[in-house]
């Protein structure tokens, strides 16, 4: 997913999203760039009810996943009301519109049951 | 004046049959239980001792729903509007709150106000659901057409409803009307709805034997005061 | 550095008020402290505020109430940390009075937040998230909240019951506080065992409902701080004393926590609090915890020592958190029940926390003698901790 750079210290390995001027392990200074890939494996989520302006919908599901390369990131899951999430559950993952602005759709991470 | 009933026919318009409310009770988020009831045309004058403070509230819409609210009541109450009905909210005898509403046809309902006295227990989204229970449930209506005139009412009804909208104007003021079908009652009923039937005997009496007012000034502040959610 | 002591409080009740704009709050708070302590004077303000540039747009609001308090020529800074701006603003009294530099300091926090539609009012408190990879999905301060409830709960066996029971302590006591914003008792039933609990208490952020929230709330409070050396001179009343207080940071996004449920800044903000007042948490006899959520009262209950990791619901439910308990929490209603007008909170606390030390609230609030109280005003999503220790002062 080329629309997600992450960061990987070039000496300890911890991988940053988003970007941090120096390590938040061991404070080095040099990342190497890397894209997630791949389905990700859900950490936790929430189905919020009351979202904030700019949003007309009853519910959003967010979560925070985790990447093969162990990236980690948040984005929205695409599921219907009642739908059976669980946590260390796979999903699949892609960049699609997450919110409108000035009638112009906002790109993020959209995760997505299997199957 | 003497009612001329000649003329009197003349004037009030046609009516449809229309089922009874049956009454249910709730418990509300303190504990207390909350009485849900239709009321009949000789409750008005008491219903509107309760909305006339509201008209004067320039807050929170109470204003355009408190006078809209009370004209409505009065046209209920001198035969000038078609099948209407309104239910009421009772603790313990006093009203916190109530809905109106009519059938503009036999199969499509016409929502017309919501108003809570007491805030911040959902008086006034139990209220709403047993408006809409009454249409689709015992007036055997297909759809309810419904305009939000407040952030507060558009927020509740057309996005936890879910409501479908359309360019069907509304009775109240031409906006165009959000519709709950039947089948979205249906789907929506068991997170919106509740309430058990039949009301305990004692219950039903306590509310039946009067609906107790609150002062203005209780009302005004149960409404628009600090603590006002 | 000096010993600091709180000589002053004064809040105004918390809720919604339509009636007066952001800096009315704040002055009329301010004079409050300021008459309870017998001051007219003072050298420097810090006011801590976290939407007036946003909801008002209104900033430079330090320099708008040291002119309407016509504390001229004041020194005046305004502190926007987030929902921990009120602590920060007392920490920096607290140093600038510890130093030397200062004598008698002004500290002031307020918000208006009903200004605004609620929706417009969770947009503004989302700000405080990354606003690449958390604001544009939606995020709200209750969306963090209920992620870090579900891995809480699965970590911990913190039940929806003992969530309940947080929101009607607090709820109770609110009752009991003129001056907190809800004052209504709520029960188990209405809110959970009853089938009408489905709307009474819907969902709000899985797995929290809306009785796990704090309101949305326009309020403000104050303190005044001076070296507890002048305190003679100063005030007639009796002081409490700043014995320690800490302030630690985390990461700004939940994903990139090693524990999630881990709160390192509230665990390291209350250690270095204990460590500067030399004292343990089994000292405190009264604490205000940053219940923005009813999760957040076990969760720092447990981070800063009080109990052990996953015994913080329990005590609950044994009623150890009481008041009358063991450790009473949020005897004030906490922000569950007094409300959380966001710059106005971390001050709040102290205010409060003073009341107590000195023996001044109604016997239905109070707790019986009071020496030490503690509290954490809780920024961001944890990711911007202030604690403090107070001890009741003597005359």
């Amino acid at each position: 997913m080329k629309e997600i750079t992450a960061y990987k210290c070039k000496k300890c390995g911890r991988i940053h999203y988003p970007k941090h001027e120096r390590c938040l392990t061991c404070k080095h200074r040099e990342f190497e760039p890397i894209h997630p890939e791949g389905n990700v494996k859900l950490l936790t989520f929430t189905q919020i009810f009351n979202l904030p302006w700019g949003f007309d919908e009853r519910f959003l599901y967010i979560g925070v996943v985790q990447f093969a390369n162990g990236v980690k990131a948040m984005g929205q899951i695409d599921a219907p009301d009642g739908a059976d999430l669980r946590l260390g559950m796979t999903l699949k993952a892609e960049w699609e519109p997450v919110r409108t602005v000035f009638d112009e759709p906002v790109y993020g991470l959209k995760l997505k049951p299997l199957g | 004046m003497a009612v001329d009933m000649e003329l009197e026919l003349m004037l009030r318009p046609p009516a449809l049959p229309m089922a009874p409310y049956p009454s249910k009770v709730i418990t509300l988020a303190n504990g207390k239980k909350m009485v849900v009831r239709e009321v009949q045309r000789e409750d008005i004058p008491t219903l509107l001792k309760a909305v006339h403070p509201t008209i004067f509230i320039h807050k929170d819409f109470y204003d355009i729903v408190g006078s809209r609210l009370y004209s409505e009541l009065v046209g209920m109450y001198t035969h000038r509007t078609a099948n209407e009905f309104c239910l009421v909210g009772q603790i313990d005898g006093f009203l916190v709150g109530m809905v109106n509403s009519r059938m503009y046809s036999a199969k499509t309902g016409m929502s017309l106000h919501t108003l809570a006295i007491d805030r911040g227990l959902r008086v006034g989204a139990h209220l709403f659901a047993a408006k809409m229970e009454h249409h689709i449930e015992y007036l055997g209506q297909e759809e309810v057409l419904i305009v939000a005139e407040s952030p507060i009412g558009f927020r509740r009804w057309m996005i936890e409803y879910g409501l479908e909208p359309t360019d069907i104007p509304h009775e109240l003021g031409g906006a165009l009307s959000f519709r709950l079908t039947r089948q979205l009652y249906f789907e929506t009923k068991s997170r919106l709805v509740a309430g058990d039937r039949p009301v305990p005997q004692e219950l039903l009496e306590v509310a039946q034997r009067e609906i107790v007012i609150a002062s203005e000034a209780d009302i005004r502040e149960k409404i628009a005061g600090l603590k006002g959610r | 550095m000096r010993d600091v002591a709180i000589i002053g409080v004064g809040m105004i009740p918390f809720g919604r008020r339509d009636e007066d704009t952001l800096v009315d709050m704040l002055a009329y708070a301010s004079m409050k402290a300021l008459d309870d302590a017998g001051v007219d004077a003072v050298d420097a303000l810090y006011v801590a505020n976290m939407g007036g540039g946003v909801i008002q747009r209104q900033t430079a609001i330090a320099s708008a109430l040291v002119d309407r308090l016509s504390l001229l020529p004041a020194a005046a800074d305004l502190v926007e940390n987030g929902p921990a701006s009120g602590g920060s603003a007392v920490k920096n009294g607290v140093l600038a009075v510890a130093s030397g530099y200062y004598d008698v300091v002004l500290v002031a926090g307020g918000e208006k937040m009903r200004e605004v539609t609620g929706w417009r009012a969770t947009d503004f408190v989302a700000t405080l998230t990354h606003p690449e990879t958390e604001y544009p999905y939606g995020i709200t301060l209750p969306g963090m909240a209920g992620m870090f409830t579900r891995l809480y709960m699965e970590k911990y066996g913190v039940t929806r019951e003992m969530l309940v029971q947080i929101a009607i302590k607090n709820q109770t006591m609110g009752a009991l506080n003129p001056y907190a914003h809800v004052e209504m008792m709520i029960t188990k039933e209405g809110v959970m065992d009853s089938p009408h609990s489905v709307v009474n208490n819907p969902p709000a952020a899985t797995p929290l409902h809306l009785y796990d929230m704090c309101p949305v709330s326009d309020g403000a409070a104050a303190v005044i701080l001076c070296p507890l050396n002048r305190v003679k001179e100063l005030t007639k009343n009796l002081p409490v004393v700043v014995a320690g207080f800490g302030q630690a940071t985390d990461t700004h996004t939940l994903a990139e926590r090693e524990d999630p449920t881990d709160l390192k800044a509230v665990t390291l903000a209350a250690q270095q609090a204990f460590e500067r007042a030399k004292m343990k948490p089994e000292e405190i006899s009264v604490a205000e915890l940053h219940d923005a959520f009813t999760i957040l009262e076990i969760a720092e209950s447990e981070h800063v020592g009080f109990f052990k990791k996953g015994e913080g619901g329990k005590a609950v439910l044994e009623g150890k958190t009481r008041l009358g308990g063991q450790l009473p929490i949020n005897v004030s209603g906490g922000l569950k029940a007094r409300g959380h007008p966001v710059g106005a909170t971390g001050v709040a606390q102290i205010v409060e926390l003073t009341w107590q030390l000195r023996h001044e609230l109604p016997k239905e609030r109070q707790v019986k003698g009071a020496k030490a109280g503690f509290s954490i005003n809780f920024g961001g999503f944890g990711n911007n901790v202030v604690a403090f220790v107070l001890k009741r002062g003597e005359k």
